[in-house]
């Protein structure tokens, strides 16, 4: 009878905790959600918690934000998912044949093997992006200012080669668990690497594909140090906008709030249908 | 003769399906890379074109004489040591609670755990800013709500960093906790069950069976997050821009303020290589590290 006392207590303990961090976790992003509701006065006045008690929450600064004031707002939200789409698209298919190739066929540079090669590409994604990315900056400025710099043709470059050491690694882990049975039996019908490839492994891995391209696509619209050096007005995207409010204005808290909202809303949404894949494709299965 | 399609067999097959990123990593990391390093013992100027000379160790000279690269490495090193300890031990702590099968809406918790870490950090860094503003802030509220005097987080040189480290936190830990719960569920239950049998309390089932277990993957995610913590920027560029003063400037803020802000390309490009030169140390320290523990 003791033990079981005993065994209550600790599940009650561990519930307590548990919600005191699903809170902890909760509560800033509920602030940045009522906040977007306020009126100024609210938000000046100190902390107010619950809407229709606390305060009267509006409707008006989530009006204001498609509107002509605000003008400036639609376009990094447009350059945002033209870059972020493309660019993890071009991470994965890449990601993809690499991840392929290191677990399908032997390399060998030397001394180094398909480990060595794999250690190269996803230690380029440990580098701190501050060391390649003045020079990438000069880089791109001798290049073709034009056509590199504040463009979305520079900035689609820069995430590919910033998405793809993830999505080597974790096609990797996806495809080292496909039996290669079924190639070898379409190779032996006479099929070519590239129609296996095309016809037979890319069909086959259709929901990992989906989960390293919504990975990279949230890696990409996250991202902020590289759009900070390498776009100033025209490719500039949501993390910058969002970045440049209080410089412009002031904190103008309502405002700022909304637009974060706008800009976790879908990375929240794909969150929720990338889960399952998250734990599997990121941690390699131990056989 | 070869046909062209004989290229796309055998030996060549493998290259051409390695070659697309090989070149994209060749082209956008290494060159960059290696001409960050060459910049490093460059001037550069832009009448005229752009000029690229050298002049020796001018550059690195300069860096060990600037206090202002003291004080980022040690706010670097302070965030990255607090933070990740931190985040380990809580990522650890709600990895083991919530691993108990007794729980009820563990996926719920789980999906709700991993929130943080997808949302942009930009968005975070005003979170920050919210949550600890001085007179509006829910925080101070609820600190004069139980008697404490309001803290000045953001203003004052002492407790910004810590501002930013408990921002840092509430947004990674969730990796620390993927990590650690996913290698959790690796463990056999047979385990546990065998150490029940055998009278083992809560805390030796903890210290003699799951946590060496834990190891590997505890290793793993403090290398990721100590390597990630090395690059901090966005959070701090919101909630302090490196303020007050440069009391909470880090090494990718500082290389940044120089490097582009007062567009000093070459000195920016030398703090970005010292950054560089101390993530490599840390990290060869850890994976040594690493190697000892998988050896024993």
């Amino acid at each position: 009878m003791k033990g079981a006392g005993k065994e209550r207590l600790v599940l009650i303990v561990t519930y307590i905790l548990l919600i005191s961090w699903a809170i902890v976790v909760l509560f800033p992003l509920y602030w940045t959600i009522i906040t977007s509701f306020k009126e100024k006065l609210d938000v000046f006045m100190g902390p107010k918690y619950l809407p229709w008690i606390d305060f009267e929450p509006v409707l008006k600064w989530w009006k204001r934000l498609f509107t002509v004031e605000r003008s400036e707002v639609l376009p990094p939200f447009k350059n945002s998912i033209n870059i972020a789409t493309v660019s993890s698209f071009i991470a994965m298919l890449f990601g993809t044949m690499a991840a392929y190739a290191l677990t399908r066929f032997r390399f060998k540079l030397g001394r180094l093997g398909n480990q060595d090669i794999l250690v190269w590409i996803v230690s380029q994604r440990m580098m701190p992006p501050i060391v390649t990315l003045l020079a990438l900056f000069l880089m791109f400025k001798v290049v073709s200012e034009k056509y590199l710099l504040d463009s979305w043709l520079g900035m689609i470059l820069v995430y590919s080669s910033f998405n793809l050491p993830i999505a080597v690694w974790v096609m990797r882990n996806f495809l080292s668990q496909i039996p290669i049975s079924i190639e070898e039996a379409a190779m032996v019908d006479g099929a070519s690497r590239f129609q296996i490839f095309f016809k037979i492994v890319l069909p086959l891995t259709l929901p990992s594909l989906t989960a390293t391209f919504l990975l990279c696509f949230i890696f990409a619209w996250n991202e902020f140090l590289f759009a900070l050096i390498l776009t100033f007005s025209d490719a500039r995207t949501v993390p910058i906008l969002i970045a440049s409010q209080h410089f412009q204005r002031g904190p103008q808290w309502w405002d700022i709030s909304a637009l974060s909202t706008l800009a976790i809303a879908p990375v929240i949404i794909i969150a929720l249908m990338l889960q399952r894949y998250l734990v599997r494709g990121l941690i390699p299965v131990s056989k | 003769m070869k046909s062209i399609i004989s290229l796309f067999t055998g030996k060549w097959a493998g290259r051409s399906f390695l070659s697309p990123t090989v070149c994209i990593l060749l082209a956008l990391t290494i060159f960059p890379f290696f001409f960050s390093l060459w910049l490093t013992f460059s001037k550069v100027s832009f009448i005229g074109g752009v000029n690229i000379q050298f002049v020796g160790l001018r550059n690195w000279a300069r860096l060990f004489e600037d206090e202002r690269f003291y004080n980022a490495i040690s706010n670097t090193l302070i965030i990255v040591f607090v933070a990740v300890s931190m985040e380990y031990l809580l990522g650890l702590g709600l990895a083991i609670l919530l691993s108990n099968s007794k729980i009820k809406g563990r996926g719920f918790f789980r999906i709700l755990y991993l929130t943080p870490m997808m949302l942009a950090p930009i968005a975070v860094g005003y979170m920050g800013r919210m949550m600890f503003n001085f007179n509006r802030g829910p925080v101070n509220h609820l600190l004069r709500q139980v008697g404490f005097p309001p803290v000045e987080w953001l203003t004052n040189t002492q407790t910004a960093i810590y501002s930013i480290i408990m921002m840092d936190i509430w947004q990674w830990t969730p990796l620390m906790f993927l990590i650690l719960f996913a290698g959790l569920e690796t463990i056999p239950s047979g385990f546990f069950e065998a150490a029940r049998v055998d009278g083992a309390s809560r805390w030796q089932l903890f210290r003699y069976i799951i946590f060496p277990l834990l190891i590997p993957a505890s290793l793993a995610a403090i290398l990721i997050r100590v390597l990630e913590t090395f690059k901090v920027i966005d959070i701090i560029y919101i909630m302090t821009g490196g303020g007050p003063g440069i009391s909470t400037e880090t090494m990718t803020l500082f290389g940044y303020s120089l490097g582009l802000n007062a567009f000093d390309l070459v000195y920016g490009s030398t703090i970005a290589f010292s950054l560089f030169v101390i993530v490599l140390v840390v990290s060869i320290v850890l994976l040594l590290l690493t190697r000892r523990f998988q050896e024993q």
